[in-house]
């Protein structure tokens, strides 16, 4: 084979790897709010063209919003690594795809977390996956009448507005990647 | 008291502040990049509006289709200040319309006006 046609088939099997997982879109690297922007637009366009209801598209859009303000505000993996947590220039690395899996939209999204963060994360998380819609409503209000948490740069109900739009638990996992951090995945259905 | 006028984007949404017809409009679509910096004028506008009210009255329409949750505590802070007013002698009106095809606004506005307590709160289809 010639170079270029190696080149056309390490690049196709990439995309078939991701077909085959169902995925229609997929974004990994360093996320910002034209980022956003621009993945949100397609994907608005995309879900309006395969004839979702808008109940569908609306939910599959918010999710897809907090899940990027999350990486964007959140990942522990960004350049520069020792900024402070308020510079202007910083960018914060994550991943994100939307795809569909038995009928269900599905949004994935990963970035990398302190270690020292996980234990929170995971109570939080575990919390609200085990909350049904009634539940979800009550924490919602609360957490809108609280003060932002220390951690938190937004209104600090970004994984409660998810939880809420998806049609099932929210399912997470994490994963030591070294010493000082872990991967954290976040999954939500609609 | 000029109007306070803020063309839509992408992003966020229209304000149109009518102040001398006492008839406040923010609608469309909220998420924007920076909550605080976008909602700022609007309340600064507002407060100054409201601490003119004294009894009057004053109708404000929610017409959102979407809102993040970021931009939620910006919607529960401009119903406070709305219902403060009311408390304060001012006759207001909250109109919340929602897109019956999306009830998650719907159940959104049922939790956002409960919290009115002397404002009057009124939950309506968007017209089609």
């Amino acid at each position: 084979m010639t170079q270029a046609a190696v080149l056309a088939r390490d690049l196709f099997d990439f995309r078939a790897v991701l077909l085959q997982k169902g995925i229609i879109f997929a974004y990994s690297g360093y996320v910002t709010e034209p980022v956003l922007n621009g993945v949100g637009e397609a994907l608005k366009r995309k879900l309006a063209i395969q004839d979702a209801d808008t109940k569908t598209v609306r939910s599959v859009f918010a999710i897809f919003v907090e899940q990027m303000q999350n990486m964007i505000r959140y990942s522990a993996e960004k350049v520069p690594p020792e900024a402070d947590i308020d510079a202007p220039l910083e960018l914060r690395y994550g991943v994100l795809t939307i795809g569909q899996e038995e009928g269900d939209y599905v949004v994935h999204a990963g970035n990398l977390v302190h270690r020292e963060d996980i234990e929170r994360l995971r109570r939080r998380l575990s919390a609200i996956s085990a909350m049904d819609k009634e539940q979800l409503k009550v924490a919602y209000k609360e957490q809108l009448k609280a003060e932002p948490d220390e951690h938190s740069k937004g209104a600090g109900i970004g994984f409660i507005e998810i939880a809420r739009r998806a049609s099932k638990p929210i399912e997470f996992d994490f994963m030591e990647v070294d010493g000082d951090y872990a991967f954290f995945a976040l999954k939500a259905c609609v | 008291m000029a109007s306070l006028k803020i063309a839509a984007t992408d992003r966020s949404p229209a304000v149109l502040f009518d102040f001398d017809n006492h008839h406040l409009t923010i609608s469309g679509e909220s998420y924007p990049e920076d909550v605080s910096t976008f909602y700022h004028p609007i309340f600064e506008a507002l407060d100054a509006y409201l601490a003119g009210l004294g009894d009057g009255s004053c109708r404000f329409d929610f017409e959102l289709i979407y809102f993040n949750s970021s931009s939620a505590k910006a919607i529960m802070m401009l119903m406070e200040k709305l219902d403060e007013a009311a408390k304060n002698g001012a006759s207001i009106e909250v109109y919340w319309y929602y897109d019956e095809e999306d009830d998650t606004m719907q159940e959104l506005g049922e939790e956002f006006g409960e919290d009115l307590e002397h404002a009057a709160f009124h939950l309506e289809k968007m017209a089609v």
